[in-house]
């Protein structure tokens, strides 16, 4: 572009006056100066350009060089590690061997374990009524006879940890395990323990102050498990499938009901 | 001139042989010593539970390469180790490699079963000695530590209000559960269960995949090369690779206890 705008000045000044062959003369040397110019700028550019993708280049390999490191070390000794020759003999299957006392009393010996281990792994499975309770998915399997007969939604700990400033701490999560019901109740009266005032930042009252009871928020029943650990039913309905509980197992009242007049006291509680 | 600018760019390119050579020796003395790392945990682990050891008669060592007393050894082991966990009352994790199951088990009773979708075995399980696998698996694996993308416990610490003023109800708790999970089970024995996400993941799942598998292999060559730098033999851990859906793997991963055990069908 500014080439063009100085051909125009030289054309207007030779228009303007002078000898014809200065004309030319002047001509030439502009041509040749503009020439000049323009491959000097190139030159200049593809130095730039060159030193550039020199640059580029470099860094490029640079890179590679140093995945192809990372690669090696990460996935390629760990690959090699792999292929290290494995000592294993070939299994055979020996009519001569079979034939051998030892083998005989071996294999007879070998199997009188596997019916002795058999039964009495199949002695731990429960053939009487229990409940597997799921805290991750906060569901519950109510089996009898080893056979499910229903499942549903429950709300299990929440996995709060509840701090005073007195640095008394709680944490509400439902333990994990095997249990047993230890305890039916019908219309169950919920005992608030310190944490529930605490929680509420309310004073705590006396032990067996009336304050401490309230009625008809654990729903009809409950199942006791064991260190202050309930499964009863809930106000709080829309939560089910949620944790959120201080550690207790909530039901709906349906469920709750089937659970409560499947199991019995000695019951097996599996909770994971 | 033509000599000085040649000599310029031969010492320009000899500037690049040294540090590449001692790269490549590094490399190649990195690998060696991985490599005998491994054939001593190998070896380690063949002369820890080789039933041959006991054998007393030529028939007493053949029956380790017979097929059928082969099966019996391996169905022995797996209820062993069933057997001997099932005497517990706490939670624990048998892998059935043969019908590709994951079962979370109390007290022999199975509260769990997770479908495993695909699964990828170290030499040793692939290729080793069956008899010395067997002898190895009849007893439980216990776990020593764990790694994770998601907590153990979901722990969140609340403050107690000072008076009803301060009282806030909880918030109701966030159960879509996108985050991905990947979790690996370090064994006493050596052995290493890796819980990969394997159903059909985001793209931003197979990343965080990928990147939970690069960090393991990255502290891995550093504790490798930590021990080599002291001229000591690298750790090999004999892994176990499974890919389990993400909702199972949450479930099996919250459920284990941080020192429980796990058997394995192999």
């Amino acid at each position: 572009m500014l080439m063009e705008d100085k051909n125009t000045d030289a054309d207007k000044s030779i228009q303007g006056d002078g000898p014809p062959e200065d004309k030319v003369n002047q001509e030439q040397t502009v041509t040749l100066l503009g020439e000049f110019l323009s491959w000097l700028r190139k030159k200049a550019v593809r130095k730039d350009m060159a030193h550039i993708s020199k640059r580029t280049l470099r860094v490029l390999i640079i890179v590679l060089a140093v995945s192809a490191l990372v690669a090696a070390v990460f996935y390629g000794v760990p690959l090699l590690d792999e292929m290290v020759p494995v000592k294993a003999p070939d299994i055979t299957s020996d009519p001569g061997l079979n034939k051998s006392r030892e083998y005989k009393s071996e294999t007879y010996r070998i199997s009188r374990d596997i019916q002795h281990l058999e039964r009495k792994y199949n002695s731990y499975t429960s053939g009487q009524s229990y409940i597997v309770i799921n805290t991750t998915d906060n569901k519950f399997y109510l089996y009898r006879n080893k056979k499910l007969i229903r499942e549903g939604f429950c709300s299990s700990g929440s996995y709060t940890l509840l701090k005073t400033e007195t640095d008394r701490k709680w944490i509400f999560k439902t333990p994990k395990g095997k249990y047993w019901v230890r305890g039916k109740t019908t219309n169950p009266v919920w005992k608030r323990p310190d944490w529930s005032f605490v929680e509420e930042g309310l004073p705590i009252p006396p032990k067996d102050d009336n304050s401490r009871y309230e009625y008809g928020v654990l729903g009809d029943y409950a199942l006791s498990i064991g260190d202050g650990y309930l499964i009863h039913g809930t106000i709080y309905k829309r939560f089910l499938g949620m944790p959120v509980t201080h550690g207790c197992v909530r039901l709906n009242d349906d469920d709750l009901k089937v659970i409560f007049n499947t199991l019995s006291v000695g019951s097996k509680v599996y909770i994971f | 001139m033509e000599n000085e600018q040649k000599k310029i760019e031969t010492g320009k390119k000899s500037r690049w042989i040294l540090p590449a050579a001692m790269v490549a020796a590094v490399l190649i003395y990195y690998s060696v010593m991985n490599i005998i790392g491994t054939t001593r945990a190998l070896d380690q682990i063949y002369s820890n539970f080789n039933p041959e050891k006991n054998a007393k008669t030529y028939a007493d060592s053949a029956v380790f390469t017979d097929s059928a007393y082969l099966v019996l050894l391996k169905q022995k082991a797996w209820l062993q180790s069933k057997t001997l966990m099932a005497e517990t009352d706490s939670i624990y994790l048998m892998i059935n490699l043969d019908d590709s199951i994951a079962d979370l088990a109390i007290n022999g009773v199975v509260v769990h079963s997770s479908p495993i979708i695909r699964y990828r075995l170290g030499s040793i399980f692939k290729r080793g000695n069956d008899a010395i696998l067997y002898t190895m698996m009849s007893t439980p694996l216990s776990i020593v530590s764990s790694r994770s993308t998601i907590r153990k416990e979901p722990l969140m610490i609340k403050m107690a209000p000072k008076d009803t003023s301060e009282y806030q109800p909880d918030v109701i708790p966030d159960t879509t559960h996108t985050q991905p999970v990947n979790f690996i089970l370090n064994m006493k024995e050596g052995i290493r269960i890796c819980f990969y996400q394997g159903d059909p993941v985001l793209p931003r799942n197979r990343l965080a995949r990928f990147w939970f598998d690069f960090r393991l292999r990255a502290t891995d060559a550093w504790a490798a090369i930590k021990r080599i730098a002291v001229l000591k033999v690298p750790d090999y851990h004999p892994y176990i690779k499974l890919y389990v859906s993400r909702g199972d793997n949450r479930i099996i991963y919250r459920a284990i206890p941080r020192n429980g055990q796990v058997t394995v069908l192999l």
